[in-house]
């Protein structure tokens, strides 16, 4: 940052820049043309018809996928300017804000929070339809017994395929779009702390996506999202997208958690001390704070997947003394602060819906902060209840299931500051506010079968059964992403200039509500009926309760294709939106749109809290 | 208001369309997985030949042929989505589905062009589920092969629900000598098969699989990868139904 | 003198005055109803769809989750009935609607809430860990008359060694009321031993045996899954079982090729 200033007489216009002529159609040839050379390269050094060659040649690959587009896209332009001495002039980062650039500036390694925001919007809806089409396959295939739709083979890879990308999906689907594109302007800062990590954040994403996606054509990834040791070694080469992905995800989601984490940090808005920072901001920093310790496990425990699927290193292989209770671990010391990373976020949202709808403060803002750190502190003390019946240790289940078990305190009190803030108000139903009744409804349900799975005699039984999917599809899709809708449908105006579509996002928002407890609730039932997860193919008995789960998928399948319909209406022709539509009292609606390059003409300062609501008593 | 009238129901028109559009893109990509999931080789259907007497009385008898090869590209039962199979996978063929009436004698004959290496467990060594717990290989009555004795496994399970009888047969298939299966890799010869042929009753109609229990998915753990994890190659399906 | 106006309200009037109104009422109203609702799901949907109960285990298992859903049911109902009463008692219009009372926080109420949750929370550890002891005690008693059966998951195919009888099968049939000691293990990838009516589920390991106890109580038939995603058949690997009578289980040994003591 300072030395840019001295160099500006010399520096080349960004007219003349690379810069200029970088874009994502640059970073597509440079990346596919990368993984082709690297292709051709390894064959000639390894036998195309071993197994474990095969996945030496396409882990090879892929890394070259994602490093080539991203020197195509120009994300290593700023380091190597620095590197010999030439750093990038004035010109060239404003050039790289995409100030005036149009809709192409979407298609760069844009630096302004306000372009990441929307990349991640557009990438995350992307990954929910396509993880959403997976679903629907998914119950068709199970519409009845007979697994008539497609063969088991093609049944795992879609299990595995839509489970992993709805969690990445998920993972992102709040802290990405208003995390980046929200979150500064909340707390009154004029970009994030680190421009170019923002962005290298989204593309390093985009890269594992389409990483992810390459699974397909190589045989899919039969292992579900889990992808559990040894069996993700003896997997086919469609594991190796799996593995390149999660590495390059975890880095992507380690910088963007350092990235958020700094700039809620050091560049709050004057003022805004630690009681006046908006929960949403508050959510969102303990979220991505959590995932900077969690991923690395995954990380390294895929970089060992991958060593023993490419050079026959045996970490999992108990023959030569590796263990599969070893990546169950890695993984679960990563998996459970992830389902709260991914929950924590989208209750957030809520938590900052709900006053402005109900105009009333948000009651006892310190019991949700606490709430939150106990969630986020206990997570990471409760890994093993996922592996209760693995046999690992069957005397420490007694520990873990009360670290479990305590982790509804601290979630009880979420529901006390949702009930607080509701008592004696009388809400005005936007769409938004109706994600928060929502959530109470399917968050206590989630909530209640969760204590059930967290004790060991219950978890005997349903361990493994139909009846965990539907808990944390409960938790993870009736909380989190009920939270994300609700949440776009509150910032929409913020973030496009124009009002979401009502009427389609009321019928939308019944038809996905109703839909996903038939859906779920059906799935309790074969649960407890006895059928396992991720089967092809069921015996009689479930045939009722899964045919209820089905119809219950279609239902809450064509009502998110009415908000997909809504979203791309309102965007281009919905009404246009007043400056500040809900009467919001947070930073963001303060600011005008099209929003500044800088967010602000002059820099706000603080004097309370957000939740100023209410006539005194 | 009919401008607004026009608006709206314009909206509404839009809305409709791109939510068929949606379902209909789903319903593709379903079309095309379910294309995927066919092979497109005829199932095999057991032949009837008349009715026998059993120790359960008289039935219905029907046969059906099968074999078994070391590599699906260069065997005479070269299949696949694509009518090839992959190179140096293993496979049963003609097809991997079997078809045969339900409350019948069946005998099935699997003739084994593939050797072997060993078991990961004995259990699959022996023979389950036949008319009387034995299996004919080659003329020879035989009820248990050793673990290395075995080229592939033909295991017929399924889900048990109330509706469905319970169905469970396990035939191991006697190896190739080591130097019939050199010459094969040397100059493609096939050897002379190991013919394996036993007999078992279905119960009523009802959906069950086979696979192979010998691991054959070579390189990769416990051997169960790779051709053993593809569909088609080493399972399939048996469909007990009342009529053929 | 001073007149009962000038005083604070007493604790009896404020709770009177608190009682009386209507969306307290309602909300109580509203709530009670979702408390026997869950009392009444808990009581009758899991005994509906859970399949017969052959085991302690199993009875244990079910009414963990019978009596937590009805415990659980007043504090469900409480959440349920005020957002429902808030929900319908909503502001209609396109204008925001007025603004409410101003109630940052409210000590009294979040100490209750807090104790209440942590004694509901408490009270689900305790029961869970005596369960656990119990379970595990009676199992150790019950070791030396215990019939051991060695379960052997195989892609995509459980199989069955009786070491006492000298066989293996491919059907789990056991005797009932006598204990039994599973000693699971794999040869390939990881599955998860589940004999469904039993109640108890138990991991296998390639190179490592783990192990469940249980002891059949009820005549029936069984059904043997797998509950750990074990490649292309999973769905499939499914076995069959039943518990019998001494005698019938003796002449089944006999049938299976075994040597009975």
């Amino acid at each position: 940052m300072t030395t840019f200033a001295n160099k500006t007489q010399t520096a080349p216009k960004p007219g003349r820049s690379l810069i200029t002529k970088l874009n994502m159609g640059t970073g597509l040839v440079v990346g596919i043309v990368s993984a082709e050379v690297m292709y051709w390269l390894s064959k000639s050094w390894f036998d195309i018809n071993e197994a474990a060659e095969i996945n030496k040649i396409l882990t090879l690959s892929m890394f070259a996928w994602c490093i080539g587009f991203l020197v195509g896209i120009g994300a290593f332009i700023g380091p190597f300017r620095w590197l010999i001495g030439k750093d990038l002039t004035a010109e060239e980062h404003l050039y790289m804000a995409g100030e005036g650039q149009g809709i192409s500036r979407y298609f760069k390694y844009c630096t302004d929070h306000k372009v990441v925001g929307i990349q991640y919007l557009v990438g995350v809806m992307t990954m929910l339809g396509v993880g959403g089409a997976m679903a629907m396959m998914i119950r068709t295939n199970l519409i009845q017994p007979g697994s008539r739709l497609v063969t088991p083979e093609i049944y795992n890879s879609l299990v595995g395929l839509h489970g992993i990308t709805m969690i990445i999906a998920l993972i992102v689907v709040s802290t990405g779009p208003f995390g980046n594109f929200i979150l500064p302007i909340m707390i009154g800062a004029r970009d994030m702390a680190f421009p170019r990590l923002n962005a290298l954040s989204w593309w390093l994403l985009f890269t594992a996506i389409i990483t992810l996606c390459s699974a397909w054509f190589f045989g899919g990834i039969p292992t579900g999202w889990t992808a559990y040791a040894p069996l993700s070694v003896q997997a086919g080469p469609g594991m190796n997208a799996f593995i390149v992905a999660i590495i390059i995800f975890a880095i992507s989601s380690a910088i963007a958690g350092a990235n958020i984490t700094t700039t809620v940090v050091t560049m709050r808005a004057k003022g805004m001390n630690l009681t006046r920072i908006p929960i949403f901001v508050i959510g969102a920093t303990i979220s991505v704070a959590m995932a900077i310790p969690a991923f690395p496990t995954f990380m390294a425990s895929q970089i060992m997947a991958a060593f023993d699927r490419t050079i026959g290193t045996g970490f999992y292989d108990a023959n030569v003394g590796g263990s599969g209770w070893l990546y169950a671990h890695l993984f679960w010391i990563m998996g459970h602060p992830e389902v709260y990373v991914i929950l924590i976020p989208g209750v957030a949202v809520l938590l900052e819906i709900a006053p402005v709808f109900v105009r009333k403060p948000l009651f006892s803002v310190n019991s949700a902060i606490l709430g939150f750190a106990g969630i986020a502190g206990l997570s990471f003390l409760v890994w093993a209840h996922h592996m209760y019946i693995s046999g690992w240790s069957p005397s420490l289940n007694g520990p873990f299931m009360v670290t479990t078990e305590m982790i509804s305190i601290p979630t009880g009190l979420i529901f006390l500051v949702l009930l607080g803030t509701l008592w004696r108000g009388k809400p005005w139903l936007k769409l938004p506010m109706l994600g928060v009744y929502a959530f109470i409804w399917n968050f206590l349900i989630g909530g209640v079968t969760g204590i059930y799975l967290s004790d060991v005699p219950a978890d005997d039984y349903l361990h493994g059964s139909m009846f965990v999917t539907a808990h944390f599809h409960y938790t993870l899709m009736g909380a989190a992403l009920t939270g994300a809708i609700a949440g776009l449908a509150f910032w929409f105006p913020k973030m496009t200039g124009r009002m979401l579509h009502e009427r389609a996002g009321y019928i939308s928002f019944w038809m996905v509500q109703i839909g996903f407890n038939l859906i779920f609730l059906g799935m309790f039932a074969a649960g407890s009926q006895g059928q396992p997860r991720r089967v092809a193919d069921y015996a009689q008995t479930f045939a009722t309760s899964d045919l209820i789960s089905t119809i219950g998928a279609y239902l809450t399948g064509t009502g998110m294709l009415v908000l997909l319909w809504a979203v791309i209406h309102s965007w281009r022709n919905g009404k246009i939106a007043p400056t500040n539509p809900w009467g919001s009292k947070t930073l963001e609606w303060t600011v005008p749109y099209p929003i500044p390059l800088e967010n602000f003409h002059e820099t706000p300062v603080v004097t309370s809290d957000g939740y100023g609501y209410g006539r005194s008593n | 208001m009919p401008s607004a009238v026009k608006g709206s129901s314009k909206v509404l028109l839009s809305a409709t369309l791109s939510v068929l559009l949606g379902i209909g893109v789903v319903v593709g990509v379903g079309y095309t997985l379910n294309g995927a999931s066919d092979d497109g080789r005829d199932p095999v259907v057991a032949t009837m030949a008349g009715n026998i007497d059993t120790p359960k009385g008289n039935m219905p008898h029907a046969t059906a042929t099968l074999s078994v090869y070391a590599d699906a590209e260069s065997s005479e039962g070269a299949h696949g989505p694509d009518g090839g199979g992959h190179p140096g996978y293993v496979t049963y063929g003609p097809s991997n589905h079997l078809i045969l009436p339900a409350n019948s004698l069946i005998t099935i004959t699997i003739k084994g062009y593939d050797g072997g290496e060993s078991l990961n467990t004995p259990f699959f060594g022996k023979v389950i589920g036949t008319v009387d717990g034995s299996m004919d290989v080659d003329g020879k009555k035989v009820t248990l092969l050793g673990m290395k004795e075995v080229q592939h496994t033909f295991t017929i399970h399924g889900v048990p629900t109330s509706t469905q009888d319970p169905l469970f047969v396990n035939i191991p298939l006697s190896k190739q000598p080591d130097d019939a299966m050199e010459k094969f890799d040397e100059d493609g010869t096939l050897p002379t098969p190991v013919v394996t042929t036993f007999s078992f009753y279905t119960g009523g109609a009802g959906e069950y699989v086979w696979n192979c229990e010998f691991p054959c998915g070579d390189g990769t753990y416990a051997k169960f990868g790779a051709a053993m994890s593809k569909y088609g190659y080493m399972s399939g399906k048996v469909s007990v139904v009342d009529h053929i | 003198m001073i007149t009962s106006d000038s005083l604070p309200p007493s604790i009896g009037d404020r709770t009177r005055k608190f009682i009386k109104r209507h969306d307290v009422r309602m909300s109580f109203l509203y709530g009670s109803f979702f408390t026997l609702l869950f009392i009444f799901l808990g009581l009758s949907f899991y005994p509906k769809f859970m399949p017969k109960i052959m085991s302690e285990q199993m009875q244990n298992g079910k009414e963990v989750i019978v009596y937590f859903t009805v415990i659980s049911a007043p504090i469900a109902g409480l959440v349920l009935g005020i957002a429902l009463y808030t929900f319908l008692n909503r502001h209609k219009g396109d204008t925001p609607p007025p603004d409410g009372p101003a109630i940052r926080t409210n000590t009294p109420v979040i100490l209750v809430w807090t104790v209440v949750s942590s004694l509901f929370c408490l009270v689900a550890i305790v029961w869970g860990l005596v369960e656990m002891n119990v379970a595990s005690s009676e199992a150790a008693e019950n070791e030396p008359n215990a019939i051991v059966v060695e379960v052997t998951g195989s892609q995509w195919v459980w199989n069955f060694n009786y070491p006492e009888y000298g066989f293996s099968t491919d059907k789990l049939n056991l005797p009932i009321d006598r204990p039994v000691v599973f000693r699971i293990t794999s040869v390939d990838v990881n599955h998860s031993f589940w004999p469904v009516q039993l109640g108890v589920k138990v991991d296998a390991n390639r190179y490592a045996v783990t192990t469940a106890r249980t002891t059949p109580n009820v005549l029936g038939v069984i059904d043997i899954k797998c509950a750990e995603l074990c490649g292309l058949y999973h769905a499939y690997m499914e076995s069959e079982g039943e518990i019998m009578t001494a005698a019938n289980f003796n002449s089944w040994v006999k049938a299976e090729g075994g040597h009975t003591a």
